[in-house]
């Protein structure tokens, strides 16, 4: 069977910058997988890689076995890539409900129950119909998370979730991240709080300067010396 | 020159303001969609609005139709006309600097403004359809200007019910407040550009068919109407588009206003003194635009 998620040598420059340069991994399907590195070090490029908003310079990415590189982002998404942003990105002017809508296809009723059951899942129902801009900064990380789910994707890419949640909700999103993952979804997620990454992630790659320096389970990452200098230097 | 303003008078001018106001509302509305969703100045808007009055004026004067049954007509010619444009030029330079798309645009403008030249002459036209004004009180309406009056609040209403109800309608709106969330959400982006460029001419095209009953039609009556589109959405603030219907509805006021204070020449003159203190103190317009 096909891995979740192949990334095949991909390359990827902007000017003379090689943001992503040779990167090749796999994702098994319904397991969290980590992306660290310092900063630079091409994750977010290689997120925007996969989810079609950057072309590749080279290289291939095939979700399932089949190719997807060179498709328009909603084509990716639509085949079940879901997606959430390190700055948290909600449509500000529309209401929590609505964002989640927005995103759908298909017939209305059966869109809405569902809209408003993940809102319940979230615990915002009560705050469906309050503009997105103007609910707190947890809310609004948790209903980007939701609107990603709206399309039952197979594969999830979840750019810092941690960055900028208290502790309570922080736990909340773990809770759902690893309920996605019993439901056999396939996780890849940039982290920079190790202790989130080393608690949750079953595989983890390291990118350095665009490379990929390492890749294993999390302890044995911990004490690779070449990510060991890659973050604190040599 | 000495003379007496009446409390009729002001009656009278606030009452052709708010009439022409909904108008530039409407085709200001079309402006501020476009720029919203694409990040362009559409330089075209206008010469879009011209074609609108001429497609307008061939209907009634080829085939005698009611020059306001025309008017869905008109706004379907120019919505497929929009679509085209955007799928073929337009779309290059969505993500180019705001030059490359002022330039493209101003380019599509002044072809519109030649073709049309060449291929309708650039003799004046009149659609001489309904005249004179109805009376109340103290009080005159021009017949052709509240027909528009209603025509054009109706369409604006429309759009904002489109743009606040429907699926299609958040979708544009949620392209317009951030355009690569909408696309890896799964939205598609360009079918939404080339929906938006097409509404918005549409929209344009609206004006032109009802102003072809009130002023003269020739190739060049567009492009002023591009500049008092941006200026209205300058006034409400850009990707604002309850905005735009403020801006409208001031600068009708204001250009009448002036026409009754100053003479005829200086009205014209105070619309882009304004454009310009408004830029000075508050460039994000009245109500704010949206930051980027």
């Amino acid at each position: 069977m096909a891995p979740a998620l192949e990334v095949a040598d991909v390359h990827k420059s902007f000017g003379g910058v090689r943001a992503v340069s040779g990167v090749s991994l796999s994702l098994e399907r319904g397991r969290i997988h980590g992306l660290i590195g310092p900063n630079g070090s091409g994750k977010t490029t290689l997120f925007n890689c996969i989810t079609g908003v950057e072309r590749l310079d080279r290289g291939r990415i095939l979700l399932d076995g089949e190719p997807i590189h060179g498709l328009q982002p909603y084509e990716i998404a639509r085949r079940g890539v879901g997606r959430t942003f390190q700055m948290i990105r909600v449509f500000p002017e529309l209401t929590a409900l609505e964002n989640l809508l927005v995103v759908t296809r298909g017939p209305r009723a059966a869109a809405e129950a569902h809209a408003r059951e993940l809102l319940a899942f979230v615990r915002l129902q009560d705050l469906a119909g309050e503009y997105a801009g103007n609910l707190s900064y947890g809310q609004q990380k948790l209903v980007e998370f939701v609107r990603m789910l709206m399309r039952d994707p197979s594969l999830v890419l979840l750019d810092e979730p941690a960055a900028g949640v208290n502790r309570t909700l922080l736990n909340e999103l773990l809770d759902a991240v690893r309920r996605l993952r019993d439901a056999g979804k396939t996780v890849l997620l940039v982290e920079h709080d190790m202790k989130v990454v080393m608690g949750l992630c079953e595989t983890v790659f390291v990118l350095d300067h665009g490379e990929k320096i390492a890749e294993g389970p999390p302890g044995v990452i911990q004490s690779d010396q070449r990510v060991i200098e890659a973050y604190f230097g040599r | 020159m000495n003379i007496v303003i009446t409390p009729a008078m002001i009656g009278q001018v606030i009452i052709s303001g708010i009439l022409s106001g909904v108008l530039y509302s409407m085709v200001a509305l079309g402006l501020a969609l476009i720029f919203g969703v694409m990040r362009i100045i559409n330089v075209a808007h206008g010469p879009l609005l011209m074609l609108g009055a001429y497609t307008t004026f061939f209907l009634y004067s080829a085939f005698g139709l009611n020059p306001y049954l025309t008017v869905p007509i008109s706004m379907a010619v120019l919505f497929v006309a929009g679509v085209v444009l955007e799928r073929t030029l337009v779309f290059r330079v969505v993500d180019a600097p705001e030059l490359s798309s002022l330039l493209l645009t101003f380019g599509i403008s002044i072809a519109l403004v030649n073709g049309a030249q060449l291929a309708f002459t650039s003799d004046l036209r009149a659609v001489e359809y309904i005249t004179g004004s109805w009376v109340l009180g103290p009080f005159a309406f021009s017949k052709s200007r509240v027909i528009a009056f209603v025509f054009a609040g109706f369409l604006t209403g429309g759009a904002f019910l489109f743009l606040r109800s429907t699926r299609l309608g958040k979708a544009i709106r949620a392209t317009s407040q951030s355009r690569e969330v909408a696309m890896v959400c799964g939205i598609d982006v360009g079918k939404i550009h080339r929906l938006t460029f097409g509404l918005a001419s549409a929209l344009a095209a609206a004006g032109g068919a009802l102003i072809s009953v009130i002023v003269a039609i020739q190739p060049e009556m567009g492009q002023i109407w591009t500049f008092k589109s941006f200026l209205v959405i300058v006034l409400g603030g850009a990707g604002n588009y309850p905005g735009a219907l403020l801006g409208g509805m001031l600068l009708g006021l204001i250009e009448q206003l002036a026409s009754l204070f100053l003479t005829t020449q200086l009205s014209e003159v105070v619309a882009y003194v304004l454009l310009v203190l408004v830029l000075l103190v508050r460039p994000t317009g009245l109500l704010g635009g949206r930051q980027t």
